[in-house]
């Protein structure tokens, strides 16, 4: 079975997971699933980075968790975008959209 | 950064708790991912099994959240360290031998560094010591001299600004008499300014103050320290005031000083502090600086003032040579810091000669021994614990987490190696400071532990153990865990042991190194024992006798000479006499004298002399080569005679006979004043290095003194038998003569060989450890490598290989270490050593007796630790070798 979805470029996974628990909070399975549901099965979230990112991105205060029921009732981690973490979220948005934008002009006027 | 370090503690804290929230969560999303497999239609087995690979390996992402967490590293820190005493105590043999290998070697540096620590940083325990400064004069041909002039010293500190207070002193000996015994005893001869400037008080009475200086001062007075008080007049305290006997003259004792005082010489505590008589030619100096003065503004105002102060001496050296004046003359005061006081120990050993330096340089050749073994150690263990170590890894353990590992273990073992060094550096300190100084009671030199000691064993603690261990855990971590897994390690594990064997080669040569050095101390100890001293050493005693204190004898010379006959008397004398200076007391005067040329004309020359009595040179014997020596008749009123040596002779007479020559030693014009009568041979005098020296002797009752002189006596068997006899004699002649310093020549040598002594001491001692760790080493390795190698000498057995090819065969490697070890070290030995020749007697740093004894000790102890395994591998039968595999 071809595997076409590729490989997060290094450093947006952050970005991906600042983006979805800014639209509220989300227990990391969620996080993976939201993720490759909206980018079409392209981008390929590695389940076993998803955790060590999230527990990063805690302990530099862009998120924070606290823990909760599923909408099954079960007992879940959930994680939300805290203050600053709605800063960097922009930030980072920011400077991906110049660097894409960059490299897509890049690319077209060759 | 706060809320970062904070968030970490936190963690920490509730280590537990995320430990149970990490696993649940990482549970609930393989429950999620599983449910959705479920409801495409998956069994729920292989739900979950889809689910666990999509994770990933679960312990991996628990470390990695916990990384990520930032808790970690504390946290697995704790962790490691937690581990490595359980590995450490699984495997107590090895544990012990690494600790105590480290604890040699960190102690040793350890008490090197605390005697240097007392020496050169720790401040004296008197008011304000960083104000405190020492006046030392520099001399035109580069050299430093500790003391200054008393007439100079007197002009400083008269005429001075920048000093708030200056003091001189002098260590002296005296013989003290309380009630009928008495004893020698040590003092400080110390100017008035003395206390007052250093700013202490008396524990009873008073101190020696300013009054007491001056030259007619009504009696004589000491101030007594408390170790001599204690332990002559058992603390009490009616003391004070008493009147003594020094010297045979009455002396009130005026204090006592409080314990810890010792006044600016830690390596010379003196019982007693008397004040400084005026008739004094150098003192040592000290002073203190006014607030705010800077040493190069005391210096500027000091500088001139000294320089007025030569120039008064001028007049007084008129009978100076020339040269000698002009030398003088041009001598410069020097000002240097002395918070830590000052000391002939510091000036001896550490300015004037480099024997702290070598032995620094010893121990840390120890230190570098003690590490490579260990580093050894580990690399044949961590070859032996890959398997541990490639299943962490498989189990995702990263390399840099084996890594932190292994190092963990390392500076585990190192720091308990450290905390046991500094028992070591205790007991090593001790052992140092007797061998320095001879007499621990005498110095206020203690181990200390301080935040500098602690500090240093701490960091030379981290150091050693990062260097053992970097090497050995990169190594054991390289590999990863597939061979482990293959069990394909038992086939790496012999291309492993090439860099075990170039650790082992350093080590031999770095052992050489060492074996060298004691080699070459250790002959130079026994050329310096044994070396022709120009005199018979074989019962020869000495004496101090002082008839001053006698009231029944009028007649010096009567009783000098009654002396000489009552003693040769006594059985087992063979033959008696005396002397001003005894051999190998302080070597001679050194005076100019005038000598007369053949064509008339006078020239100056430097020489020893000695005042000698009737058949001195038949007592201590030194052969007569011609002429005569002195005898009853030299005395008095009669010519003037001397007897010089055979350097004499040759220096100023160049062959021909001296024997009727003439010089004389009042100056210019002199030259005609004294008549040489026999030339004697050469003969040392005042230390078992020196060269020989032109000497001049002249008759002791042609010059007779009130004064105490040496009694040489010559006895037929064992002096000890005669000694007690001969103080009898004396005693029966006046019970007031005061005898003193018995001792033989025998006993006077081993005390001038302390130094020698010390270095050839130190240097086997460590010589015989290197030996021993590098025995170890190479044991340790070629085991190691016949166990690994077990299956293969099986095979070969089985193919026909005899057991003279497999001993061959492992001691091959053994030889090739020893071999490589030579080349690498023997060149560095030789290399090294060059810094010893100063410290070296009879025999050059390269002396090949030497340098082959230690090569020869070396090759056979490491022969021998390889032969045993070898030994082993020969004799395994081949079936059994086989099954190993």
């Amino acid at each position: 079975m071809a595997d076409e979805r590729i490989d997060l470029p290094q450093g947006t996974l952050d970005l991906l997971i600042l983006r979805t628990v800014a639209l509220g909070p989300r227990h990391g399975w969620a996080i993976s699933e939201r993720i490759q549901q909206i980018s079409g099965k392209v981008l390929q979230v590695q389940q076993g980075s998803l955790y060590p990112a999230l527990h990063r991105l805690e302990r530099r205060g862009w998120i924070k968790a606290r823990w909760g029921a599923s909408e099954n009732n079960r007992r879940a981690k959930f994680y939300e975008l805290t203050g600053s973490g709605h800063k960097q979220l922009e930030a980072e948005a920011d400077a991906w959209r110049k660097l894409t934008a960059a490299v897509a002009q890049v690319l077209e006027t060759t | 950064m706060l809320r970062d370090f904070l968030f970490r503690l936190w963690g920490l804290f509730r280590r537990k708790r995320a430990e149970t929230e990490l696993d649940e969560e990482l549970r609930s999303h393989l429950e999620y991912e599983a449910e959705k497999h479920v409801k495409s239609g998956l069994s729920p087995e292989e739900a979950r099994r889809r689910a666990r690979i999509a994770l990933g390996g679960l312990e991996q992402v628990k470390e990695e959240c916990r990384e990520a967490r930032g808790v970690s590293l504390i946290e697995s820190a704790a962790r490691d360290v937690s581990y490595a005493v359980r590995i450490l105590r699984a495997r107590p043999v090895f544990a012990v031998v690494a600790v105590l290998t480290l604890a040699l070697g960190i102690g040793a540096n350890t008490a090197m560094f605390s005697v240097m620590d007392v020496m050169l940083l720790r401040a004296l325990p008197v008011k304000n010591p960083q104000e405190l400064v020492e006046f030392v004069r520099w001399a035109p041909d580069g050299s430093m001299m500790t003391n200054l002039p008393l007439a100079v010293f007197q002009h400083l500190r008269e005429n001075t600004t920048v000093l708030s207070g200056a003091f001189a002193f002098m260590a002296d000996t005296r013989v003290l008499r309380a009630g009928v015994e008495s004893e020698r005893s040590t003092v400080q001869e110390v100017s008035g300014g003395f206390f007052s400037t250093l700013g202490v008080n008396a524990l009873l009475g008073r101190t020696i103050d300013p009054n007491d200086e001056r030259p007619n001062a009504e009696g004589q007075v000491a101030v007594l320290s408390y170790p001599f008080w204690s332990r002559r007049f058992g603390r009490d305290p009616s003391v004070v005031g008493a009147t003594v006997r020094v010297n045979g003259a009455p002396c009130t004792i005026i204090g006592v000083m409080p314990a810890g005082f010792f006044g600016v010489d830690r390596s010379r505590l003196p019982d007693m502090w008397v004040p400084l008589a005026s008739d004094t030619d150098e003192v040592w100096a000290l002073g203190r600086l006014k607030p705010g003065v800077s040493i190069p503004q005391a210096r500027a105002q000091l500088e001139p003032l000294f320089q007025r102060a030569l120039e008064s001496l001028r007049d007084g050296m008129k009978r100076w040579p020339a040269h000698e004046r002009d030398a003088f003359m041009a001598q410069r005061l020097v000002v240097n810091r002395a918070t830590t006081g000052t000391s002939a120990l510091r000036w001896d050993y550490w300015q004037y000669s480099n024997t702290l330096k070598i032995l620094l340089g010893m121990t840390a050749l120890v230190l570098l021994i003690a590490c490579v073994n260990l580093a050894n150690l580990l690399m044949a263990r961590s070859a032996a614990r890959s398997q541990e170590i490639g299943i962490r890894m498989a189990i995702g353990a990263g390399r840099r987490r084996i890594l932190r590992q292994l190092l963990t273990e390392n500076l585990v073992l190192a720091l308990l190696g450290g905390v046991a060094g500094l028992l070591v550096a205790a007991a090593g300190h001790r052992l140092l400071v007797t061998f320095l100084t001879g007499n621990l009671e005498r110095v206020s030199l203690e181990f200390r532990l301080n935040e500098r000691l602690l500090g240093f064993s701490f960091a030379l603690s981290v150091l050693t153990g990062l260097l053992s261990g970097v090497l050995p855990a990169l190594r054991a971590s390289r590999d990863g865990f597939l061979p482990a897994i293959h069990g394909t390690l038992q086939a790496r594990g012999t291309t492993r042991l090439p860099f075990a064997r170039k650790l082992l080669a350093v080590q031999v040569a770095l052992s050489l190194m060492l074996l060298v050095g004691a080699g070459l101390f250790v002959r130079s100890l026994r050329n310096l024992a044994t070396t022709d001293l120009g005199l018979a050493r074989e019962n020869l005693v000495m004496m101090g006798v002082d008839p001053s204190l006698s009231k029944s004898i009028k007649d010096k010379q009567e009783f000098w000479i009654q002396l000489t006959q009552r003693l040769a008397t006594v059985p087992g004398v063979r033959s008696v006499s005396i002397a001003g200076d005894a051999v190998f007391g302080i070597g001679g005067w050194s005076r100019t004298i005038w000598i007369r040329q053949p064509d008339g004309s006078e020239r100056d020359a430097q020489v020893s002399d000695n005042l000698v009595g009737p058949g001195f040179f038949e007592t201590v014997q030194i052969p007569l080569l011609t002429g005569r020596e002195f005898g009853w008749q030299d005395q008095g009123k009669s010519p003037p005679v001397a007897v010089v040596n055979r350097t004499f002779a040759r220096r100023f007479f160049a062959g021909e006979n001296p024997v009727g020559k003439r010089f004389g030693s009042a100056g210019p014009g002199s030259s005609s004043q004294i008549e040489i009568v026999g030339v004697i041979g050469d003969a040392k005098y005042g230390d078992l290095r020196e060269q020989p020296r032109p000497m001049i002797y002249l008759p002791l009752f042609q010059h007779l003194q009130e004064r105490p002189y040496q009694v040489h006596v010559r006895t037929a068997g064992d002096p000890a038998a005669v000694i007690a006899a001969m103080r009898r004699e004396i005693q029966a002649m006046d019970q007031d003569i005061s005898i003193d310093h018995v001792r033989t020549i025998k006993e006077v040598i081993h005390s001038l060989l302390q130094h020698d002594r010390m270095f050839a001491v130190v240097a086997s001692v460590f010589g015989l450890l290197a030996l021993l760790l590098t025995s170890i080493g190479i044991y340790g390795v070629v085991a190691y490598q016949v166990t690994r190698r077990t299956g293969e000498i099986g095979i070969r057995m089985a193919l026909g290989a005899q057991r003279a090819d497999v001993l061959w065969m492992v001691m091959r490697e053994t030889l090739l270490v020893l071999a490589a070890g030579a080349i690498l070290g023997l060149p560095a030995a030789v290399a090294a050593a060059q810094v010893l020749r100063s410290l070296l007697f009879g025999l050059a740093p390269s002396d090949p007796t030497a340098i082959v004894w230690a090569a020869a000790t070396l090759a056979g102890a490491g022969a021998l630790a390889g032969f045993l395994p070898a030994r082993r591998a020969a004799s395994l039968s081949p079936m059994d070798a086989l099954r190993h595999e």
